[in-house]
């Protein structure tokens, strides 16, 4: 399989990027680890004019914890693998579980955590958990620079909010409050190279150690044309103290917020079962990972 | 448009000039005649056509030969030394772990990439390591045999 000719571009400032896009805008695609661009352009599924490559910029790949209110601030050409080893997303026990289980370490080596927002995938492993986590976008053009919530950031399978010039920065997540635990549970028939059938991402707070829950998002993959809050089962564990009948009862809730199709992976009716199961299992693990 | 990039494959400096269009995997094999780099599906997905950049193990033919740019690759050809076979490949040969060989060279170069950050990994270690390279005709078990030898110091060529 060839790919077709393209004009390729290699700024090394995030300027000259945005200058370069904001000249060819959709013509132009930005090039970050590869490993979605270019299977789709050997498929000739996506045929851009030019390829902007984003890998010469370091502003991109940097990453770290900063500034008084100590959030994440991840450079969207950081790869998978820099951020499971940087060690600095440890607290973010949902997003590394996502992580470690992006497709195989040959992957994970290249995938970028921007690019895998950027393509929008309904299933993709790494947008629940951001939501999750209430994270920003920085987004970029010419004109400025733009902070949006990925709460959002999609707008159906393939497309995001980001216009034809603009280019994912940065996504930054703000510390976690105390008292607050994660968990993300993908469900695949296999343990590498898997597509979820369904994926959930788990974040609660409580009030204070054994208190009421106090804060609690739900997001859910692979069962809509975009991660999906599950708000049902998000409302009725508010104020309530965490129990194994109170998990059940917010599975049960998420299933039917959840929106799945029949695809040749599974059934609806089956996604949305293990929906309602695989909730739970988010739910307990984000309790167990509060510390 | 050609582009010349300058690329140091298995401690050799090259200046080439490529296609912005054309994959690393060609590059190798079809440049520099290094055919130990195997082509599989094309897409990612096999990891027959592995190389270590900068020592980390990644799909060569969902990369552009043009990204290798000022980088360090490592193919299966840079292995063996003048004393004889690297030992990773030795114990491949030992243990039975190859049977076409269309795999081997990428899952010698991700054990590779695994014994050099843990030199004694356990046996899930191997497996994970090893996941993103495809076998069809082994069924793993002699492969992570192989690697686990290794990391014991069975081999010691
Ligand atoms: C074998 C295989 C297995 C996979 N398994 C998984 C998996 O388990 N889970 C999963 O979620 N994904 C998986 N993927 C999909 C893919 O690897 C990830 O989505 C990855 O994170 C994409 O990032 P990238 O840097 O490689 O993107 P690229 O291919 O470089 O870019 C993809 C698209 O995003 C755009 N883009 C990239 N960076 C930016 C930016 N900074 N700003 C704006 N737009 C940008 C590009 O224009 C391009 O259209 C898999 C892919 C393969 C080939
Ligand atoms: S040939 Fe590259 S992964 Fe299959
Ligand atoms: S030995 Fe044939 S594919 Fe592995």
């Amino acid at each position: 399989m060839l790919i077709p000719r393209f004009e390729y571009h290699k700024p090394s400032t995030l300027k000259e990027a945005c200058e370069i896009k904001g000249k060819f805008k959709g013509k132009a695609q930005l090039l970050a680890g590869g490993t979605d661009i270019i299977p789709n352009m050997k498929k000739r599924i996506i045929l851009p004019d030019s390829l902007i490559s984003l890998n010469g910029i370091s502003e991109l790949k940097s990453n770290s914890v900063s500034g008084k209110n100590r959030c994440a601030r991840i450079g969207a050409c950081a790869t998978v693998s820099s951020l499971i080893r940087g060690k600095f997303l440890l607290p973010y026990s949902a997003l590394l579980t996502g992580l470690e289980s992006l497709g195989s370490p040959l992957i994970r080596n290249m995938a970028t955590i921007g690019g895998n927002l950027a393509t929008a995938r309904p299933a993709a492993d790494l947008s629940p958990s951001l939501i999750a986590y209430k994270g920003k976008a920085i987004l970029c053009s010419v004109a400025g620079k733009r902070e949006v919530s990925l709460d959002d950031f999609f707008l159906g399978p393939g497309k995001t909010i980001l216009n034809d010039d603009e280019i994912l920065a940065e996504i930054i997540l703000d510390e976690l409050p105390a008292c607050t635990g994660s968990g993300y549970i993908k469900l695949g028939t296999r343990k590498a190279l898997e597509i979820s059938l369904v994926n959930v991402a788990a974040v609660i707070a409580l009030e204070k150690p054994d208190g009421v829950i106090a804060g609690a998002r739900i997001v859910m993959g692979a069962v809509g044309p975009i991660p999906l809050r599950a708000t049902t089962a998000e409302n009725l564990l508010m104020g309530e103290k965490p129990s194994d009948g109170l998990f059940a009862e917010a599975g049960k809730a998420a299933a039917e917020d959840s929106r799945p199709i029949d695809d040749f992976r599974g059934s609806a009716e089956y996604r949305r079962d293990m929906v309602r199961v695989i909730t739970v299992r988010a739910l307990q693990k984000a309790l167990h990972d509060i510390r | 448009m050609k582009i010349v990039i300058n690329v140091t494959v298995n401690q050799k400096n090259y200046e080439l000039a490529v296609e912005p269009n054309m994959t690393l995997v060609d590059m190798l094999r079809e440049e520099l005649r290094l055919t130990g780099t195997k082509k599989g599906c094309g897409l990612g997905e096999c990891g027959a056509c592995t190389i270590l950049l900068d020592g980390q193990p990644v799909s060569s033919c969902v990369m552009l030969a043009v990204e290798a740019h000022n980088r360090k690759i490592v193919t299966i050809e840079g292995l063996e030394t003048e004393k004889g076979l690297h030992p990773i490949q030795q114990a491949f040969v030992e243990k039975g772990a190859i049977q076409c060989g269309f795999c081997t060279s990428g899952m010698v170069l991700s054990a590779k990439a695994l014994l050099d950050d843990h030199p004694h990994p356990d046996e899930q270690d191997i497996r994970k390591a090893i996941s993103g390279n495809l076998c069809r005709c082994t069924g793993y078990q002699k492969i992570v045999e192989a690697v686990q030898s290794v990391s014991e110091g069975e081999q010691t060529s």
